[in-house]
């Protein structure tokens, strides 16, 4: 090494970051899991709010089967009140 | 002594080992120092050297010995820092025109001569200068650096070669050498 490269290492010698560094970055990382608690809340929001959904969709399901079981019934009753006014003619 | 108290044993000086209070008091000097040496600016270190730990945090799991902990931590702190200077997105703060002449001319061993390479440093392009920096800061061989970096060695040589000339050159026109 020569006397450039001796001064070099010297002016770029290892510093320690200002006091409480440790303690910075521990609060940093007990701010963490509010965020990831706040996260979780939302997935849990967003999958109730899908329940929500997918149980009006069944419903809705189920209310259209009944309306066309109860249009196929109408139409049957009225075919057999036809048949029963003819045979009496 | 049980092959199974053995494996306890072992586990538990790992464990120790690997605390992340103690990594951290170990290597948050090379951590910071990388990050202030190549941004110039305090502030910004101290928020890379933090991000830096943090990081290292989440992949706790994944270093071994402290040893991996120190290069892991050293190649982290290379890529956030240059990240965090390009985030900046702007040149070095200060420009080689800019580096002050001294009214008295530091020789070597004066400690003003120290301030005056770590600003002609900071006025180096990215690359020449973290390997500047790994080179004189860290005491690692090109090899090691082009490591670290990620690039070819040949690379580094020639970026090292260079960064030594330009300063030489930027020095004795300054009037600062050898007593």
């Amino acid at each position: 090494m020569d006397w450039l490269e001796q001064e070099l290492a010297k002016a770029l010698a290892r510093k320690e970051p200002a006091a409480g560094f440790d303690g910075r970055v521990r609060a940093r990382l007990h701010r963490r899991p509010r965020w990831l608690a706040i996260a979780a809340t939302i997935l849990v929001m967003m999958g109730a709010g899908g329940e929500a959904a997918w149980r009006q969709h069944r419903g809705q399901l189920a209310k259209e089967q009944v309306m066309t079981a109860m249009r196929i019934a109408g139409s049957k009753l009225n075919r057999v009140q036809m048949q029963l006014k003819g045979t009496e003619q | 002594m049980t092959y199974l108290a053995n494996e306890v044993i072992g586990l538990t000086s790992v464990r120790r080992a690997l605390d992340f209070g103690e990594l951290m008091r170990e290597h948050r000097a090379m951590v910071f120092s990388v990050a202030w040496h190549f941004l110039h600016d305090r502030e910004l270190a101290e928020e890379t050297a933090q991000d830096v730990f943090l990081s290292l945090h989440t992949h706790l799991a994944g270093i071994e010995t402290s040893a991996h902990a120190g290069f892991w931590l050293r190649k982290v702190a290379v890529q956030r820092s240059i990240d965090a200077a390009r985030k900046r997105s702007r040149r070095p703060q200060v420009a080689l025109e800019d580096v002050a002449e001294p009214s008295v001319r530091p020789a070597a061993g004066d400690p003003m001569l120290g301030g005056m390479l770590r600003r002609l440093i900071a006025t180096l392009p990215e690359t020449p200068r973290m390997a500047m920096i790994l080179r004189y800061q860290e005491d690692l061989d090109p090899t090691e650096i082009a490591e670290t970096m990620g690039i070819p060695l040949g690379t580094v040589k020639s970026h090292i070669q260079r960064s030594l000339a330009l300063l030489r050159g930027k020095l004795e026109r300054r009037g600062v050498g050898e007593r």
